[in-house]
């Protein structure tokens, strides 16, 4: 059963290289991407629109990558579900911990290679894509 | 150029101007808000050479990262020569990025050692001059791992190797070095910076960059590289993010899997809907993404479940059912998987489901007991059947129990965690110095008795510690060491859990527990002579007792070792204190292994059947009416010298069947709080097995019962706790 509707996935990061990186990745695979630059941002484009996945950062100006996982897994069903893949650079365990606790789902430390960023969104979106 | 790397010049040449900005601003006068800007700068910086797999560039800014970092760590400004290293690193990566600029590509033979080595020498501590082999600075890593994605996944090690420019010279040859490592997967050979025209080609000087591959572990590789290890980049790469083929997919989908329970786990505690929902939504996806369409169904549907009922049960066996089903056809076992297969995670309350019905098949098998017996008034034959069908049963039904109870079981480690902190910071308190030794710590017993017997412990090591260790100028005086030893022993004995502290202070003075508790009056005067040293120190158990000279902050505060007694004895187990003066002492705790299971014996009292928990019971006897006699307004019988208070256990109850004559009723001689009380009952029935429920509702608040059980043939049997009753 060929999925319709492309999967949407925004990525959260305020480097706008890793943006460019993870967007041209994504697109090429057939994934629809919005980008924001920090949490805050990121919370405008999820209240606006619908998105089957967040990869965000963590370490970002103004709100950060597990301020925003914690302020929407505080909202209402279906928003405070959206699956959200948290990459990072930090590779110490209290810091995947920290983002577990925060509402993540699952933890990448960086660098994050465009294939595996794939592979990785096809999984948590549930759809093959091209 | 490709757009990324235009957007890579773009973005680093900005940052590099910021960062320097914020430097100079920095090293004028410390500023929170432009070390924090400097910092960050610095991180996308090194984030950036991460995505266009500059590894150089990556090595030197994790170095000014690193520094910048230990200075926020020990919340101090950074220093000049720090500032200095970071502007270097800063100059080192403009001239990179013009070269970028120049040459359209990224510098081949770009080395950040000059970098490395200057913040090496700059470094106040060893923890910021290691900073050489960062995490980062190895991009190289997933190239080769992703070049070789064929056998990627037995990958263990991964080897970076740049011979001497002059190593022909010396009769080496790299490429044979590298191809004899052992376990090797996959080689790559690279110039290390761009070959010249061929007229200007060296063909004596190496200009390689030999990569490989290595199922070895990093240890093994360099030995085998030896002398040139130094020359070597060698990086553990088990576990690292692979590019996912049909293997490593499945793999994939089990590890976000596994971290999808883990994340149920915690949110038990505080249900988010939120967290609990994406969860399921993650759990549901990947399984359809693997094509295992019917569990991610299922995982859905246990998910809304979830929701609704506001518990993350559902959702947990769903994702572990869908772990542990066989994978599907075609899609080799990781040892990852087989892992998962070997423990199952099983929500607690479907233990205690286990345990709830197994104790109930307990009765229904005493039941068939007493089929038996009526059996074999009717029918011998079917009786003999009947009773070879029982003790098989019962065989079967124990080896079950144990089954079952071994699935509760927790080691004592769990409750004995915080005591080490415990005795610290008591000995910092009572400014005496003890150590804790703790032995046995990997005895199991039940989870409940684990839980609920670090409370009286902390009591006895608190006792341990204020009581017993003597201060440094009475050890130093009695020839001890200074440092006072505390045992904390824990071993299993039959059906048994023995838990004993032991101290080598200065052990109890029983005379001075005489004398405290006439002066407390906690016995007649008389009594307390007439006891022996073992009944005397019996007494430190009794309410009220306190033979400590000052009130300290710690105890002494009214709950002593009653409380102590007490707890224990509510978990059925026993206290027992043995003590040498100026040798120390020990309490030896006793408990049961399992809670499951309750010994009682029956007694008729007032017409009707109670159970009296047999580890009360010391022994039974018939007593003549006329040696008992009164005292005060109460009775009491002399058994083997020994005054014992008597009280008839219809009276209490106030159910006393009025045309009965049970004066000379047998009498259950039981321990009560430590001391021995006779109670008189109508007649004693059959000892037997039962699962003792906690009273609930109305009947919760009822004093002197214990609890209740079902009785073979189908009554209900109230068990009484002797201690409350002959209060």
């Amino acid at each position: 059963m060929p999925d319709e509707v492309a999967k949407r996935v925004l990525v959260v990061d305020d480097a706008a290289l890793v943006r460019l990186y993870y967007r041209t990745a994504l697109e090429r695979a057939g994934f629809e991407v919005a980008e924001a630059l920090n949490g805050v941002e990121a919370l405008e484009h999820v209240l606006a629109e619908r998105f089957d996945l967040l990869v965000v950062d963590v370490n970002m100006p103004q709100m950060d990558g597990l301020s925003f996982l914690r302020t929407l897994r505080a909202k209402n069903l279906p928003l405070s579900s959206i699956p959200a893949l948290v990459t990072s650079t930090e590779s110490a365990p209290r810091r995947i911990a920290e983002a577990n606790a925060a509402g993540a789902n699952f933890y990448i430390v960086k660098p994050l290679r465009a294939e595996t960023l794939v592979q990785y969104a096809s999984l948590f979106c549930g759809a093959r894509h091209g | 150029m490709d757009e990324l790397l235009t957007q890579f010049l773009i973005e680093s040449r900005e940052l590099v101007d910021k960062a320097g900005e914020d430097l100079l601003a920095l090293e004028k006068a410390h500023d929170a808000k432009r070390f924090e800007d400097a910092f960050r700068a610095f991180h996308t910086l090194k984030g950036g050479a991460g995505i266009v797999e500059f590894g150089a560039m990556q090595e030197a800014l994790h170095c000014a990262e690193d520094a910048l970092a230990a200075a926020r760590a020990e919340s101090r400004p950074v220093s000049a020569l720090e500032i200095g290293n970071c502007l270097a690193c800063l100059d080192q990566v403009a001239e990179w990025l013009a070269t970028i600029e120049q040459s359209g590509a990224i510098p081949q033979n770009a080395d950040a050692g000059d970098i490395v080595a200057l913040f090496a020498r700059g470094a106040a501590t060893p923890s910021t001059a290691g900073a050489a082999p960062s995490a980062a600075a190895d991009a190289w890593v997933d190239t080769l791992l992703g070049a070789h994605s064929d056998t990627a996944s037995e990958a263990q090690t991964a080897v970076r190797y740049t011979p001497a420019a002059d190593c022909f010279f010396r009769h080496e040859d790299p490429l044979a070095l590298i191809a004899g490592l052992p376990g090797l997967l996959a080689v790559d050979v690279e110039p290390r910076s761009p070959w010249p025209t061929l007229a200007d080609l060296d063909p004596f000087s190496c200009n390689l960059t030999i990569t490989a591959l290595l199922a070895t572990s990093s240890v093994e590789v360099a030995a085998a590289l030896g002398g040139e290890s130094g020359r070597a980049e060698i990086e553990a790469v088990a576990g690292r993010a692979l590019p996912l083929d049909a293997e490593s997919l499945a793999s994939a989908a089990a590890e976000i899997l596994e971290a999808q329970l883990r994340l149920l786990d915690s949110a038990d505690t505080a249900f988010q809907q939120g967290r609990v929902a994406s969860v399921g939504l993650v759990a549901a996806n990947v399984l359809r993404y693997v094509g295992r369409s019917l569990e991610s169904d299922n995982v859905a549907t246990a998910a809304a479940m979830a929701i609704a009922e506001g518990r993350v049960a559902p959702l947990v066996q769903a994702i572990a059912a869908a772990l542990n089903a066989a994978p599907p056809e075609g899609v080799a076992e990781t040892g990852r998987r087989k892992e998962a297969a070997q423990t199952i995670r099983v929500a607690a309350e479907r233990i205690d489901a286990l345990v709830r019905l197994t104790g109930e098949l307990i009765v229904a098998k005493n039941s068939l007991g007493h089929s038996v017996k009526l059996a074999e008034a009717e029918d011998s034959d079917l009786a003999v059947a009947l009773k070879n069908q029982h003790a098989a049963l019962e065989r079967l039904v124990t080896e079950l129990q144990r089954a079952v109870v071994g699935m509760r079981v927790l080691p004592l480690r769990v409750a004995f965690r915080r005591f080490p902190r415990l005795i610290r910071e008591l000995s910092a308190e009572l400014d005496k110095s003890a150590t804790l030794a703790i032995s046995g710590e990997d005895t199991e017993a039940d989870k409940t008795i684990v839980e609920a017997i670090v409370e009286p412990l902390v009591h006895l090591l608190r006792n341990a510690l204020d009581h017993g260790v003597e201060d440094g100028a009475t050890r130093a005086a009695a020839g001890k060491p200074a440092m006072a030893t505390i045992r904390l022993r824990a071993a299993r004995e039959g059906e048994h859990v023995v838990i004993e502290v032991a101290d080598d202070g200065a052990g109890i003075d029983v005379a001075a527990v005489r004398r405290a508790a006439s002066e407390r009056s906690l016995k007649p005067r008389e009594a307390i002579a007439a006891m022996s040293d073992e009944e005397a120190l019996d007494l430190i158990f009794m309410p009220g007792f306190s033979t400590a000279k000052t009130v300290t902050h710690l105890s002494g505060r009214g709950v002593g070792m009653d409380a102590v007694r007490t707890a224990v004895a509510r978990l059925g187990g026993a206290v027992a204190i043995r003590t040498t003066v100026g040798q120390g002492t020990a309490v030896r705790v006793t408990l049961p292994f399992s809670v499951l299971v309750t010994q009682v014996m029956t007694v008729e009292a007032g017409g009707q059947l109670f159970g009296i928990p047999l580890d009360a019971v010391v022994e039974t006897l018939r007593v003549e009416k006329e040696r008992i006699f009164p005292v005060g307004a109460a009775h009491a019988i002399v058994l083997r010298d020994r005054t014992i208070p008597l009280v008839r256990l219809a009276d209490v109850l106030g159910n006393r069947a009025k045309d009965r004559a049970d004066d000379s009723g047998p009498i259950v001689i039981a321990q009560l709080d430590g001391q021995l009380g006779a109670v008189q009952v109508e007649s004693i029935g059959e000892r037997m097995e039962i699962i003792l429920k906690p009273l609930d509702g109305l009947l919760s608040g009822m004093p002197g019962l214990a609890g209740s059980a079902l009785l073979g043939d189908g009554g209900v049997l109230l068990v009484l706790d002797l201690a409350e009753v002959v209060q």
